[in-house]
């Protein structure tokens, strides 16, 4: 069972970083990521493709939330960013016949540096102002994808090969999910690790107050920099991960709405955690997909109204939208937070 | 209690759905209702539902029934990805319907690797290439066939001895391009003068701008590639600036409904549609007329109804010669050979080699407020404008 202080009674910093605080918290996630690599023995395909797509979605929300939760910068531009990363993969694998490991983090290192680039007006403006500039990262990009023909087809769109070991081809669902899993499992590590360190901490300072911040010697504009391509490297590793889960890329994919979409992973999820990038981009991965079944279903049942019902769909997601930002301002995470607190004092909760 | 209530709902629903029999044929239908492009997606997934209800009323597929499953996904890439597994894991469809260039360009390599046939309302010239795309079809002239039917018309009738000159308006996506290389190559080929070209966003609002550059090049025709709205916009501004230019455009660029947003600005604007009429007296009319009830559906409804008709033509086929699978229907619809949809399209042929359906392109009117047909222009079957 689990048993831990009953307050805070750590002595060293070292105990204050551990990423699992108790041996009890160690063997549950142990047991969970099991559980999520044994999934797809027991599920049938659908799920196990919609797993991948919510496992794609937590790289790119954990690279935003690195970005807006924790260095306090909008981005606007994770969708461009993500075309930055699955075309260059694409294009890595086609022209230069590089493999898919290979060409997946020099997808990640383009994103990266293009990002860099979209990062830099972000030495002079802060938020409001930063976001429109990084809005006009996400125009010019989706403009670059439907003019550089020869990198990205143009509006017709390029396919995506698909990765290779030897012999083996990843292109069943089930492969696919194992890598898009174990990229996850990485990211959500590396993420983890990245705000115990010296660059974390400096992240956070930036957030909290840039002026003090500066005083104690962090360097504002280079760990914004540092921030922005971090963020753009995950969100590259996702478009590659996307290109090779769809097989082919197209330009219309990318857009501004991608983009919300991740920023609003972020809020619902928690800005700045972990745990909120995950449970933000598992909320807005199904959320859809349950309201596009759940109508349907209606739909078959009053086959009259069918399409009057199909369209109340988005009015629906808007509303739960808003009764999350209302009854749920912290984001799932902090709701997460409250059933743990729970359950640690339960039945003495008082 | 609540969780109660919730699994008493969920029981009802499943009952009420109906139990699925094993002679049933299931059907996907990727449609869009409310993004986007939902002005016209609705009366394109209206048509295709009438005809599923149509052909089961009136002994289905060799006295099997179809069950279409007919989804929303908004015109959005990601839940027309996941509907895609749905329909291929869980409902296990041997066909789909699908919709807009977002869905269906998104889904090309996988309904391939699938074999699961795709016939979608995006009619860009490259999906009927077999080579590259074999397992999408669709029912109307792609986009590039329906530019050069609109060129070969205004050529035909150029009594002047000048060049006539001509130019390009399109939204800068890849519906609006995909017609603008084989557009151009045949109007030098036509011998007309290219003087400009430029591009109105789908969701533009005004186009002042970019009609004062037309103006200054003073073309005799402009294209216009876009959507109903994006075209009432041109048509309104080349109005007010006093163009003088025709205006002749693609198959979604207008329909019954633009009089309304035009406002008489689109009096003698020149549109390819891809099937016939409400209302024209043809014999397949008959049975649209009697499921509608005598209410007039604009042409998307009509191509809907065309799409699923050509679609059950080949799964009777494929039904009768027990090859019901993907490959077997794909096989079939390769043999469709001068289909007659009684008259609401030229006759419908797909080889294995070239998945253009006909190439006889109607090209209608706008006077005084309604559409009229104006021409049926033929074009050649040529080897070298497949996929381009």
């Amino acid at each position: 069972m689990s048993v831990s202080h009953c307050g805070d009674f750590k002595e060293t910093y070292r105990d204050d970083m551990k990423v699992f605080q108790t041996p009890f918290v160690r063997v549950a996630v142990g047991l969970f990521v099991l559980l999520l690599y044994t999934t797809p023995l027991f599920s049938s395909n659908y799920v196990t493709s919609t797993m991948t797509t919510i496992a794609i979605a937590v790289i790119g929300a954990l690279g935003i939330n690195i970005v807006t939760g924790f260095t306090g910068q909008i981005s606007l531009g994770q969708g461009a960013f993500m075309g930055v990363g699955a075309f260059s993969c694409s294009y890595f694998m086609r022209v230069a016949h590089l493999p898919f490991w290979v060409a997946m983090p020099a997808a990640g290192l383009t994103a990266a540096a293009i990002g860099m680039i979209f990062g830099l007006p972000s030495a002079r403006l802060k938020g409001l102002y930063l976001a429109i500039a990084t809005l006009a990262a996400q125009f010019i990009l989706q403009y670059v994808f439907m003019h550089l023909d020869a990198v990205t087809g143009g509006s017709n769109g390029i396919p995506s090969p698909p990765p290779e070991i030897g012999s083996f081809v990843f292109d069943g669902d089930r492969s696919k999910y194992y890598l898009t899993l174990t990229m996850a499992i990485g990211a959500v590590a590396f993420t983890t690790n990245l705000l115990r360190s010296r660059n974390g901490r400096a992240f956070i300072a930036v957030r909290d107050h840039h002026l003090s911040a500066e005083i104690m010697g962090v360097n504002l504009f280079k760990y914004r920099l540092i921030s922005f391509s971090v963020s753009a490297f995950y969100a590259g590793i996702a478009g590659a991960l996307w290109g090779m889960y769809t097989g082919y890329i197209s330009a219309e994919h990318f857009t501004i709405d991608e983009s919300i979409k991740y920023l609003a992973m972020v809020i619902i999820g928690g800005l700045g955690s972990v745990i909120g990038s995950i449970l933000g981009a598992i909320f807005m991965t199904l959320l859809p997909q349950a309201l596009t079944v759940g109508t349907g279903a209606l739909a078959s049942i009053f086959p009259k109204i069918g399409f009057l019902i199909m369209s109340f769909k988005d009015g629906v997601f808007g509303i739960i939208i808003i009764l999350f930002l209302i009854f749920e301002p912290d984001g799932l995470a902090h709701r997460w937070r409250m059933i743990k607190a729970y359950w640690k004092l339960y039945p003495f909760s008082y | 209690m609540k969780r109660f209530t919730a699994s008493i709902a969920l029981a009802a629903m499943a009952f009420l759905a109906g139990p699925l029999s094993a002679q049933d044929i299931v059907i996907g239908n990727l449609a869009d209702i409310t993004g986007g492009t939902g002005d016209v997606g609705k009366p394109y997934a209206d048509g295709i539902k009438a005809y599923t209800d149509y052909i089961n009323a009136s002994g289905g597929i060799n006295g099997r029934k179809i069950k279409l499953l007919q989804q929303d996904y908004a015109y959005k890439i990601p839940e027309a990805l996941a509907l895609y597994k749905k329909f291929k894991d869980q409902d296990k469809v041997v066909a789909i319907q699908g919709w807009g260039s977002g869905d269906t360009e998104a889904l090309k390599e996988q309904v391939a690797k699938d074999q699961i046939p795709y016939w979608s309302a995006s009619y860009s010239a490259h999906l009927t290439d077999p080579t590259k795309s074999p397992y999408n079809f669709f029912c109307a002239p792609d986009y590039s066939t329906a530019c050069r039917a609109g060129l070969k018309y205004i050529k035909d009738n150029w009594k002047e001895k000048r060049k006539p000159k001509v130019a390009f308006i399109y939204p800068d996506v890849g519906y609006g391009k995909a017609p603008i290389p084989g557009g151009k190559a045949y109007a030098l080929e036509l011998g007309f003068e290219i003087v400009g070209e430029e591009n109105v966003d789908l969701k533009a609002l005004e186009a002042t701008t970019q009609l004062l550059n037309i103006k200054k090049k003073n073309p005799d025709y402009a294209w216009i590639g876009g959507t109903k709205v994006s075209t009432s916009v041109i048509l309104k501004d080349a109005k007010k600036l006093g163009l003088t230019t025709k205006f002749f455009g693609n198959i979604w660029s207008a329909d019954e409904g633009m009089p309304k947003l035009a406002a008489g600005a689109e009096e003698g604007y020149m549109v390819v549609i891809g099937a016939a009429l409400y209302g024209d007296k043809v014999p397949g009319m008959k049975a649209i007329e009697k499921v509608t009830g005598g209410q007039p559906q604009v042409s998307h409804w009509i191509r809907g109804w065309v799409s699923m008709m050509t679609m059950c033509e080949v799964l009777k086929v494929a039904e009768k010669n027990k090859e019901l699978t993907g490959p077997g229907i794909r096989k079939y619809a390769e043999q469709l050979k001068n289909f007659d949809t009684q008259g609401l399209t030229a006759p419908i042929t797909y080889t294995s080699s070239d998945h253009r359906p006909f190439m006889s392109v109607i090209l209608a009117q706008f006077v005084g407020g309604k559409m009229v047909k104006k021409a049926t222009i033929e074009l050649p079957r040529k080897q070298e404008w497949l996929g381009l």
